[in-house]
């Protein structure tokens, strides 16, 4: 499966990452320029977070091996796909109890401030045909992605 | 309202009771917002990012070393820094220009003219005379005018009479006597534009010569015209802090660096019928209160307007906290700081706000363009919107008080002048007593305040009292003197926290080991005491140990004051850079090569302990240079 790793020492916290993470979730289809970078509803999926000492963590879903927040979907709304290996989230099966959020180990899954109702969680920009779009912004190279091997989940 | 508190995780302040008061606060602050903007981008804190053309942003990484257009780090950083620098010159070449104007205005309607002294004394510098005061005044203005609206190719004249004699031969030498400012800044502004100047050594000398015209005639002359209108500083001592808010009265903030534009307005708020207007309103009266720096400003002439200034409240950060007593009644803006965070709370707690200068219009001000024949009429309409606002607010609004807030007894009214009338009308007192080591030397810690380096005045107050426990007395200028002032740095007892020889001389003085000179603008008057001293040694300045720490800069026009620095050959402080460390020939220039140009340098630590360490270095290895 391919995963997410991420070089905290090159994170210069430019929030690249999250502008075209909101870019690629937003709900009408617009250009960059037109993103409206207030709207809560094109809020991005990850964070990016300061060490207190200068420099950066920069928080992504880590679609874990032994994923928390499915164990503690009690609707079914988190599931691991059994082909990628990666988390995918069916919000009409999403039962609001956010105990995914809870569960989360690196805290990355936000509940959704406009609905209140949902969660927002990486897709891994299932989508697209390229890499995560957070991946393709990155000039640090902050985060990358590779494949690794996935033993299906116990 | 005041029932819960809006969020706790507002930023840290050297003024503890004013950490605790805003973060227990119901409206959001700048302090509030620290938390949710700390991540910063890595190219724009650098200097490495460029938006100068359609092909940007482009950001200097491994990978691309240069934007489209080829610029590198150098090109990037040195045109972002002449902008700002040039930016920062026209906000004070704007106050000067304004100020020349009113005191003209006034000399043609003979009005009152409270400095005599300080009219003369310009008089004998600028070489000019005239048959009464109105005459002379009126010849002073046009002389600063004339400067200011001066082609950039034809040198202003003022500059030679100004500057200190090794200064100007230093600047022939390089080439960086100033045109006029107006055009200098014109200039700078052409010169940093998309695909032309790509010569960052070049563009760093424009930015000095725009620390020269922004020194020159922003700062030192601004005081000096505002002297000649307002009267001249006298030392005494003051209240500072929230404490100086009085819910008795119709209180109007005032935000800006122009005095001279609300005087007309500030002597009809105590006239016996405007009085009984706000009696009529259940009101005491009216009262100014004091914040930014024309806040400073008022305090630091205080001695002349006793009845209708209540003291200084706090600097540009601590404005919101100041609207947010509930006890203002309008905000009077005419230039900055004026924070677009407080029209929130203005609208909240029902506070008129009144905009007597374009620039620094709010949103939701009424605009009054301050003109000067129109005076009488505007300062009727502005008494009258305030008192509207005072009937329609006061029954709504709880008072939110901080009586215990700031200092009783703070020293104020230092000016170049009555600092060397205190010493006996000379400097060999200070003189002998750097000579002799009891004060090991002078700093100069000017600027803002920021709400990073540690938090609000942290970094500005922690260093402060690294300096006079060191036995180097400190002389302030800018918002850093209202966040020094309200940590309680300036009153006789503050002596206790100086070092052993320092201390001495305070107890004996009776004065506290941080002299406040006022405004940024004051800036010019440390720079005319540190010309004075090195006159009185028969010294050039870098000579001199002084250093100068603009710890908690804030904006562009700290930038071009900084600049002025320099051109003076001085040590300045910075506690974070201004936007330049992605460029190597930046920092090679302004931290090492200045030394060799102007005999200046820039130092930048964020530490407290670590910057006064170097700075006592620093004057150390200049009194070894003097044989001291």
């Amino acid at each position: 499966m391919k995963r997410i790793f991420i070089d905290q020492e090159k994170c210069d916290g430019c929030k690249n990452c999250s502008f075209a993470c909101m870019q690629a979730h937003r709900q009408t289809p617009g250009t960059v320029y037109d993103l409206d970078l207030l709207d809560p509803k094109n809020e991005a999926r990850h964070s990016i977070v300061t060490n207190g000492k200068g420099g950066y963590v920069p928080v992504f879903c880590r679609h874990c091996a032994v994923p928390d927040c499915a164990g503690a979907c009690m609707s079914g709304a988190l599931k691991k796909d059994p082909e990628t290996g990666h988390i995918q989230y069916d919000e009409k099966r999403c039962g609001t109890c956010f105990m995914c959020v809870m569960s989360c180990p690196y805290g990355n899954i936000k509940p959704d401030r406009v609905s209140r109702t949902k969660i927002l969680k990486c897709d891994f920009c299932v989508n697209d045909k390229e890499e995560p779009n957070c991946v393709k912004s990155c000039p640090k190279k902050a985060i990358h992605v590779e494949e690794v091997v996935w033993e299906a989940a116990v | 309202m005041f029932e819960s508190c809006y969020g706790c995780a507002t930023c840290a302040s050297a003024d503890k009771p004013l950490e605790e008061f805003i973060a227990k606060l119901p409206m959001q602050t700048s302090h509030h917002r620290v938390d949710t903007q700390e991540t910063k981008c890595g190219f724009g804190l650098q200097g490495g990012c460029c938006r100068l053309c359609a092909n940007g942003p482009c950001r200097i990484t491994p990978d691309s070393p240069r934007g489209i257009c080829g610029a590198d780090a150098d090109v990037m950083v040195t045109r972002n820094l002449l902008r700002a620098v040039a930016a920062g010159s026209g906000c004070y070449i704007h106050v000067v220009e304004n100020t020349a104007l009113n005191l003209r205005n006034t000399a043609l309607i003979k009005g009152r003219m409270k400095g005599p002294e300080a009219l003369e004394r310009l008089c004998r510098i600028f070489g000019v005379n005239g048959k009464d005061e109105y005459e002379k005044a009126l010849k002073v203005a046009d002389a600063v005018l004339a400067d200011l609206y001066k082609p950039e190719y034809v040198k202003m004249e003022l500059v030679e009479k100004m500057a200190y004699a090794p200064r100007l031969k230093v600047w022939k030498e390089l080439g960086i006597l100033p045109g006029g400012a107006k055009s200098e800044v014109f200039r700078g502004v052409v010169k940093c534009s998309t695909n032309l100047n790509s010569d960052p050594v070049n563009m760093l000398l424009d930015c000095l010569k725009l620390g020269i015209s922004t020194g020159i005639y922003g700062l030192t002359l601004t005081n000096l015209l505002n002297d000649v209108l307002l009267g001249e500083p006298e030392i005494r001592t003051a209240a500072v802090g929230l404490r100086v808010i009085n819910p008795d009265y119709i209180n109007i903030m005032i935000t800006g660096h122009q005095h001279t534009m609300f005087v007309h307005l500030q002597e009809r708020l105590t006239d016996a019928d405007v009085v009984a207007r706000a009696q009529a309103a259940g009101a005491k009266g009216f009262k100014l209160v004091g914040c930014t720096c024309v806040g400073q400003d008022l305090q630091l002439r205080g001695a002349h307007y006793t009845e209708i200034f209540d003291g200084h409240a706090g600097n540009n950060y601590t404005s919101e906290a100041i609207l947010a007593t509930g006890a203002i009644d309008a905000v009077l803006s005419e230039f900055n700081c004026t924070l677009p965070g407080i029209e929130p709370i203005c609208d909240e707690l029902l506070i008129k706000q009144i905009c007597i200068d374009d620039v620094a219009k709010k949103a939701n001000a009424e605009l009054k363009p301050f003109v000067f024949a129109e005076r009488e009429k505007l300062s009727n309409e502005i008494i009258d919107a305030i008192i509207a606002a005072y009937k329609q607010r006061r029954p709504r609004v709880k008072m939110n008080l901080m009586p215990d807030h700031g200092y009783e007894n703070t020293l104020t009214g230092v000016s170049e002048v009555s600092l060397k009338k205190f010493l006996g009308g000379n400097w060999k007192p200070l003189i002998d007593l750097i000579v002799s080591g009891k004060i090991k030397g002078v700093a100069g810690v000017v600027g803002c305040s920021s709400l990073v380096s540690g938090g609000h005045d942290v970094l500005t107050v922690s260093l402060v009292k690294e300096l006079i426990a060191r036995d180097i007395i400190v002389l302030t200028a800018g918002c850093s003197s209202g966040g020094i002032e309200n940590c309680g740095l300036m009153v006789a007892e503050a002596a206790e926290l100086a070092g052993p020889g320092l201390r001495a001389v305070c107890r004996q003085l009776g004065i506290p080991p941080v002299l406040n000179f006022g405004p940024c603008l004051a800036i010019g008057r440390l720079e005319i005491v540190a010309t004075e001293l090195a006159e009185a040694i028969g010294i050039d300045m870098p000579q001199l140990p002084l250093v100068l720490s603009a710890a908690q800069w804030l904006e562009e026009q700290a930038l071009a004051d900084g600049c002025f620095g320099l051109a003076l050959g001085l040590p300045l402080h910075l506690g974070l850079p201004p936007f330049v460390t992605a460029s190597k020939v930046a920092v090679q220039v302004l931290t090492e090569d200045m030394k060799n140009l102007t005999g200046g340098q820039i130092i930048i630590n964020s530490d407290a302990k670590e910057s006064a360490d170097i700075l006592e270095k620093i004057i150390m290895e200049k009194r070894a240079g003097l044989k001291i």
